[in-house]
């Protein structure tokens, strides 16, 4: 999905700047930071905002026991007829000190821990990682309860033990990302020109952890904090400095229960609450800000299609497949809606295989997923329409499609490892094709249909048991063929169906496609950027760029006769048997950023024949008769 | 490797940790201040022959260890002890035979105490976890399906509340709340219910049972409501489910048959990691609603400086984790396939 990476925003380069990018996107790493400075302000401008000392108890009597809140004291008093809004401040410097200090101790044992452990891998790692194994599945509260329990119950002994015992997951956390640095090619490079270990880790690895290391902080920070109010509940507290547990320890074993003081057990609770809420809201925005995701959510609800213009009726019925001026949009909030495809049409006829070709990022698979309508949520059909035998799929009901998908096109994804669920087994993927399109399909002969599929595309009968990681990358691709035709659809899509495979394995998967196209009658639209495969088996060729129509032709004009000056470029990228002197050159540059169109031709930044026309322009697309499309000023003229 | 070759190592694994937790748990009652013997006899009214009698009770008058007669302070002592007779080789030959040591305060076998205990905090931990998981995965599975509308804003909100509420707090409001509506306060029966008839017990001990476990619910499903929808959303971006819904599968088929078990694998690991913390919680719970389970133990155990019950309530927990978490490994090993040849 290509087309949706790139109207991503870039991330940002200074971690400053980041974070502060962050915060005006994200509202709950904003809510956090905001919930976080009010209570920070409390507890450091305590002394002076405190209407009352809580650590005096001059003055108070048996009368001021569990007053309840009035406008002397807003929040009443407590067991020893002290102002709880006056200790819940100070309360705030305690409990925000634990949580600081403790953390800082974690944070730097866990970070030390992983990166050493990742960095210097080997034993060292193995040894490490072990001791953090051990020490996470040793239940840390039992254990610091123990602790402080055997020593004196100091402030100092609490940040201690409690940060001493904190550390596991940053270690992990730290190690792994650690890992997933070093491996990147500029501190393999950075090595190779003798840099130190060092120098490498200040340079290269720490920048990338930090942020990692910052996100997982705040929810060390947050533990650290709930954890002393623990202690501090259970009697195991700092007798000289009052934190909210020990306020709540206090109310609740000092009759606060019995007496109804609510007061006393809710202010305590209400800023463990919020402080912590604070800290995750921020946590959680941060980690959301370091892994967008969302991108693709593929059962959000489809937009709805909608038709600029009055849809043009169906020529021809015989088809198998006929697209009509269909146009495509991504919309990201904010932005205005990038167009990733414009106004492509074809025809695929039955039996016919045609390749769809172009650079990563024109547009193809964009084009492929609308055909079903499986577009992601930003995904929108604005214009056009896509018939099957005389019916517009475009217009269809949810339900309608649903009964078609599969039962006459299905789609041989590319990478067939993320296509397979992999903690199905194969043949159970296979029959679920049939069982919800046959719901009548004899369940005595399921097994038999899918050994026959299998058969089909060259994988034994005992394989079907088998989960996919079980099958090498070839045979995922093959069980991925059988699975498209378990209900004997007239429309195969195959979406780069050989990328990521070698070269022995990608000629035998096209063999096989090209061996049951005429063998099932099936048409075949096979999406590929190699003009090589689509010389050796298409019939059709549609070259997209940029969303839009290069060159649409069959293979034999696209090959001798094309007019596009991109195709004429792309065949000048591929090896041709015939001309075994040619000298083979790539195209300079990159496709176009969808949300960056030039305003002419969208091939005017790299073609080698641009001329003021195309910049200023978008050519139309010419019909030069036979099924020749071609989308450039130059095909205006005949040669 | 194999299913037996990896159950082995794992069990190999769960062993070696907790003898680790075996030795640690010794230790740490040696070498740090709060010695048993200073920390359990400090009544000035006891003569030392009385505490030296009571230390001799307690085995406090043997070395440590070879070589070392206390750590606290520390003292060097006789090399040539016979191992079998130092503290250390006591304390495991002792546990090996379920013998836990004397209770300070009770005066009984703390393997008797604990062992009744352990019911409850196993009937708690078990009926909070259930409902936990139950609810926290059905919200998680609604928020990330419907992720972006205010379903999901709203269960991201109360998960987030629910994860940061501490504990104990949330168990004094219930506990304040239920006071004045007619649930007890504390305990799992009321005292003088054991002449009822069986069915007037059951339903008082459920009335006992009800606050606890609620608390328990609630803190945890906000904790499992965020995995699950978080690691939903990931499921929910995977190419399968591309071909799920190219396969013509309505929502709740993909749901049901793609998303939930994937999406489950991450509860599974967080559920066994998080063990602990589940301890963590039934600490609170315990001591805020008097439950005499394990973790009501250990609050009282530092309350009344009992500390050969710290001790083997420390120990006996931390042995649950460890088995717990390995039958967590185990199960997550059986949902996952992948797991085999890893």
């Amino acid at each position: 999905m290509t087309a949706i990476a790139e109207i991503k925003p870039t991330a940002g380069s200074s971690p400053l700047l980041a974070f502060w990018r962050v915060l005006r996107k994200n509202r709950m790493a904003a809510v956090g930071l905001g919930m976080l400075t009010v209570i920070v302000l409390l507890a450091v401008f305590a002394p002076a905002l405190a209407p009352y000392d809580p650590y005096s108890s001059e003055g108070l009597g048996v009368a001021d026991v569990y007053q309840p809140p009035d406008s002397a004291h807003w929040f009443g008093t407590d067991d020893a007829g002290k102002d709880i809004f006056s200790s819940f401040m100070y309360g705030a410097r305690v409990s925000l000190t634990v949580g600081f200090f403790a953390s800082f101790i974690s944070i730097i044992i866990g970070g030390l821990i992983g990166l050493t452990a990742g960095f210097y891998g080997g034993r060292t790692e193995t040894i490490l990682m072990r001791f953090t194994d051990l020490m996470l599945v040793i239940p840390d509260l039992p254990l610091i309860v123990v602790i402080v329990a055997l020593t004196k119950p100091s402030l100092l002994n609490i940040i201690f033990v409690i940060g001493i015992f904190g550390w596991t997951t940053t270690a992990r956390i730290v190690r792994s990302q650690t890992l997933a640095v070093k491996s990147r090619k500029f501190v393999l490079r950075a090595r190779g020109l003798g840099a130190g270990n060092a120098y490498i880790i200040r340079r290269h690895i720490l920048p990338l952890v930090m942020p990692i290391l910052v996100v997982n902080a705040v929810l060390v920070v947050s533990s650290a904090i709930l954890n002393e109010s623990t202690l501090s509940f259970i009697g195991l507290g700092d007798p000289a400095a009052i934190s909210w547990g020990q306020m709540l320890n206090f109310a609740f074993s000092r009759g606060a229960m019995s007496s109804g003081a609510w007061w006393a057990l809710a202010t305590p609770g209400f800023g463990i609450v919020w402080v912590v809420l604070a800290l995750t809201l921020l946590g959680q925005g941060l980690e959301q800000a370091l892994n967008p995701r969302l991108d693709t959510h593929h059962l959000m609800p489809g937009r709805p299609v909608i038709h600029e213009e009055a849809g043009a009726k169906p020529i021809q019925t015989d088809v198998a497949l006929e697209v009509r001026n269909l146009s495509i949009d991504y919309i990201a909030e904010g932005k205005p809606p990038a167009r990733a495809v414009q106004n492509v049409s074809f025809t695929l006829r039955q039996g016919e295989l045609m390749g769809l070709v172009g650079e990563s990022g024109c547009g193809k698979t964009t084009l492929m997923l609308s055909l079903l309508r499986l577009l992601p949520a930003a995904g929108q059909i604005v214009n056009g329409s896509v018939c099957y035998k005389g019916k517009d799929m475009t217009a269809m009901s949810e339900d309608e499609l649903s009964a078609l998908r599969w039962k006459i096109i299905s789609i041989v994804f590319q990478g067939a490892m993320n296509a397979l669920n992999p903690v199905r087994t194969v043949g159970d993927q296979i029959a679920e094709a049939i069982r919800r399109h046959e719901p009548n399909f004899p369940r005595e002969k399921m097994t038999g249909r899918v050994v026959e599929l299998l058969d089909m595309v060259g994988i034994s009968a005992d394989r079907r048991g088998h989960f996919p990681h079980q099958y090498s990358g070839g045979m995922r691709q093959r069980a991925m063929i059988a699975m498209a035709l378990a209900c004997n659809p007239d429309v195969i899509v195959a979406d780069e169906p050989t990328t990521a495979l070698d070269v022995m394995i990608q000629a035998q998967i096209l063999q096989l496609l090209d061996n049951l196209r005429k063998r099932l009658g099936l048409s075949v639209i096979f999406v590929t950027h190699d003009l090589g495969v689509v010389a050796d088996l298409c019939d059709k060729a549609l070259v997209m760029y940029g969303g839009v129509i290069a060159e649409y032709a069959d293979v034999d004009t696209i090959y001798n006769a094309s007019r596009h000056p991109y195709t004429q470029e792309l065949l000048k990228a591929f090896p041709d048997l015939s001309k075994p002197r040619k000298k083979l050159t790539s195209i300079p540059g990159h496709p176009p950023r969808l949300d960056n169109l030039p305003k002419g031709c969208r091939f005017a930044p790299r073609c080698p024949l641009v001329f003021e026309r195309c910049l200023t322009e978008q050519p139309a697309l010419r019909d030069l008769g036979d099924d020749h499309i071609v989308g450039c000023h130059l095909a205006e003229n005949p040669t | 490797m194999s299913r037996w070759q990896r159950l082995v190592r794992k069990a190999g694994w769960a062993l070696f940790t907790i003898l680790f937790v075996v030795i640690l748990n010794f230790f740490l009652f040696r070498i740090l201040p709060g010695d048993p013997a200073r920390q359990g006899v400090r009544d000035p009214r006891l003569t030392p022959e009385t505490v030296e009698a009571i230390r001799v009770r307690f085995g406090l008058d043997k070395p440590v260890i070879n070589c070392i007669q206390t750590f606290s302070p520390l003292e060097f002592g006789d090399c040539g002890v016979n191992p079998l007779e130092a503290q250390f080789f006591i304390y495991v030959a002792n546990l090996l035979r379920g013998d836990l040591g004397m209770s300070f305060y009770y005066n009984r076998p703390v393997g008797d105490i604990l062992g009744e205990r352990l019911w409850n905090t196993v009937l708690l931990i078990g009926a909070g976890q259930i409902l936990a998981i139950f609810a926290g995965a059905l919200f998680g599975l609604g928020a990330a399906w419907k992720a972006r509308t205010s379903i999901d804003y709203s269960a991201l909100i109360a998960g987030l509340v629910a994860w940061s509420v501490p504990t104990f707090w949330l168990g004094i409001i219930l506990l304040f709340w239920g006071s004045n509506n007619g649930f007890p306060i504390g305990g799992k029966e009321t005292p003088g219910m054991s002449s009822y008839p069986f069915m007037m017990r059951m339903n008082d001990f459920l009335h006992h049972l009800f606050l606890p476990t609620v608390t328990y619910t609630i803190v945890f499903m906000g904790e499992y409501l965020l995995i699950m929808r978080s690691s939903l959303l990931d499921v929910f971006a995977e190419d399968y489910i591309l071909t799920a819904k190219a396969k013509g599968l309505n929502t709740f088929q993909i749901l049901k048959d793609h998303a939930l078990k994937n999406g489950m694998l991450p509860l599974v690991t967080i559920i066994a990691i998080n063990l602990g913390y589940t301890v963590a919680g039934v600490i609170q719970i315990e001591s805020v609603f008097s439950w005499p389970g394990l973790g009501g133990a250990l609050y009282e155990a530092v309350t009344r400086r009992d500390f050969p019950m710290l001790q083997g309530g420390f120990l006996l927990i931390a042995v649950s984790v460890i088995a717990a978490n390995f039958i967590a490994d185990l199960t997550y090993a059986y949902l996952d396939p992948r797991v085999q040849v890893e």
